[in-house]
């Protein structure tokens, strides 16, 4: 082996900065990363494969799951099964397609070793950390409108647009039912978001990828827990899975947003005090190992 | 040369729990030199080379890099800095090629050609469509060498660049180093290997157990370095013992065999002087060199640094 030393171009002592990279260079740095993982991409082809897959099987059952809502009307109409996939995702699929990229993409640094690699480049922490937490943000959200588009697709092409029988037993359009199914979905956003902070919140923290993406789908069981159990109605409105069950008024004859608002302000809530402790956890971290 | 040292700490300090891991460190490097920091593992090269990058928060003390400071500068304190602490890491998963790019990337991008460049320069053309997981520890060491170049550095920081490389990657690394060196570049190059400084650096700081224990040039510290130490098998240790006593040599009995150390005359004079007398001489070897005798005096830890004999700090600056 020979190595060669080639003169390296000396900036001036006092020559202007060029433009200086920030969270733009060190977004694109994480989304051309994000794009060259498996498993982001796998994740995003089972978000798109599976809806059609479930709706399918679920079609073709001669006994409906009754005991589900919208179980007992997914032969009826088309916009029952996106319904009844919300209710089933709410349980533990959205905290765990949540979880999957933003629980691992900062211990993914750790467990890489590549913390100083980084670090010793012209971004800061704080540039790296608003890059991640807008990548698994920006990922999950596509996953989600993946997930719902396909879901929503697949029952009005297998199944059909006849109206759907609302909550209260009222008969809901065609047009209102497929505005007021996309309305539904469009309501997990903000708690998405929320489950996203909680999985960054647990990445920066426990440096442990596995944990990131395993715990905020047991965090997100033991809040259902919590939500089923007699007598705590006040703590209930503080959970992180309440706002995915807010829905269900919007089907109701005399439609009611109240869980909806709340539902906002907790998933905002959940939101700001995750990222807070995860922004301040990174930036006060001695990078010692990774 | 612009008269902004390249490094300057003064009193840098850096405590874990009851351990001071960088005790008052003070070290000035100019621009334009090779500078060494040596020490055994757990002297705190490394906890200052992470204070230097901004990984850590020194508890006390200043430093100033470039001119510039983390307090006052923030990321803006590594313009014109680049390196590597401890081995060097990339995306396993991705291409030597890739990870330049992204890592290029998050300091406003570089050309094919400047990639191509620098991949020439650490001779790992031909492996940059390879995966880094791939990679031997040497070509790691290299890819890390060559990230550190995309940032067309002033200040070059490495930390045991040769650390775990077969002898013809040390001495490849070596030739790297002073190469770039001689570019123009500054370079403070962290070590636990004298020879390797010796070889390499003009000034060195010996750090042990967070404290300097030496500061100075390498030619200062040469000057004071102990003579030549031989260890020496007879047929007869005893005799041979006494006849280098008599010669007014230094000598240690060893388990098997004896260490002497005095000027190379007198060594000469005593190999001359045993075969005289009958004295076989089965094994005759240079035990460390002078400089790494002083080394391990100055830095292992029942010696104490500031016994007179050993207060040896090189000139000030």
């Amino acid at each position: 082996m020979t190595i060669t030393a080639t003169t390296t171009p000396q900036p001036t002592a006092t020559a202007p900065d060029k433009r200086r990279p920030g969270v733009g260079a060190a977004l694109r740095w994480e989304i051309v990363k994000l794009a060259a993982q498996i498993r982001s991409r796998a994740l995003l082809a089972v978000a798109l494969i599976i809806p059609p897959i479930v709706v399918a099987v679920l079609n073709g059952q001669q006994q409906p799951p009754s005991d589900t809502i919208y179980g007992r009307h997914v032969h009826d109409s088309g916009y029952a099964m996106p319904l009844l996939m919300l209710a089933w995702a709410a349980q533990w699929v959205l905290p765990l397609l949540a979880a999957v990229v933003a629980g691992d993409i900062f211990a993914a640094e750790d467990q890489h070793g590549t913390w100083k690699t980084l670090l010793t480049r012209s971004v800061s922490r704080t540039h790296i950390f608003w890059a991640k937490t807008l990548t698994a943000i920006g990922y999950n959200l596509l996953v989600l409108v993946v997930f719902a588009g396909g879901t929503i697709a697949a029952g009005m092409l297998i199944v059909g647009t006849q109206p759907l029988t609302g909550l209260t037993g009222q008969a809901i359009a065609s047009g209102t039912a497929l505005r007021l199914v996309v309305t539904a979905w469009a309501t997990t956003i903000a708690p998405i978001i929320g489950f996203t902070a909680l999985a960054l919140l647990l990445s920066v923290r426990t440096r442990n990828p596995a944990f990131g993406i395993a715990a905020p789908v047991v965090i997100g069981f033991v809040m259902q827990l919590l939500g089923s159990v007699t007598g705590l109605d006040l703590t209930r409105k503080f959970l992180l899975t309440t706002p995915l069950e807010a829905w269900h008024g919007l089907f109701a004859q005399h439609p009611f947003t109240g869980p909806l608002a709340t539902g906002l302000a907790v998933s905002a809530g959940w939101t700001i005090i995750c990222l807070a402790g995860a922004y301040l956890s990174l930036r006060r971290r001695d990078i010692t190992g990774g | 040369m612009s008269d902004v040292l390249a490094v300057d700490a003064v009193g840098l300090t850096k405590t874990y729990g009851t351990l001071t891991a960088v005790d008052r460190l003070s070290l000035q490097v100019g621009q334009g030199e090779v500078y060494g920091v040596l020490g055994p593992n757990g002297a705190g090269k490394t906890t200052f080379l992470r204070m230097l990058f901004g990984l850590i928060r020194p508890d006390a003390g200043t430093l100033h890099i470039l001119g510039r400071t983390w307090d006052e500068h923030g990321i803006r304190a590594l313009d014109g800095v680049a390196g590597f602490i401890e081995s060097p890491k990339f995306y396993p998963g991705l291409t030597g090629r890739k990870n330049l790019q992204l890592l290029a990337g998050l300091d406003g991008g570089a050309g094919r050609s400047r990639i191509d460049e620098v991949l020439e320069t650490v001779d790992l053309r031909g492996r940059e469509r390879d995966k880094v997981g791939g990679y031997s520890f040497g070509m790691r060491q290299r890819l890390g060498v060559a990230a550190s170049l995309l940032r067309d550095p002033r200040l070059l920081v490495l930390d045991e660049p040769a650390n775990g490389l077969d002898p013809a990657g040390i001495r490849d690394m070596r030739a790297l180093v002073k190469r770039l060196a001689g570019s123009g570049l500054t370079v403070l190059l962290s070590s636990h290997d004298m020879a390797e400084v010796e070889e390499i650096c003009d000034d060195v700081t010996i750090m042990r157990t967070g404290a300097v224990v030496y500061h100075g040039s390498i030619a200062a510290l040469r000057a004071k370095a102990p003579e030549q130490a031989h260890e020496i098998h007879t047929t007869d240790d005893e005799r041979a013992a006494l006849l280098a006593r008599a010669a007014e040599l230094e000598v240690t009995r060893l388990d098997d065999g004896l260490a002497v150390r005095g000027p190379q005359p007198q060594i000469d004079a005593l190999v001359a002087q045993l075969i005289g007398e009958g004295i076989a001489l089965r094994r005759l070897t240079r035990r460390e060199t002078p400089l790494e005798a002083l080394f391990f005096m100055l830095t292992e830890p029942d010696t104490d640094p500031a016994a007179p004999e050993l207060a040896i700090t090189g000139a000030a600056r």
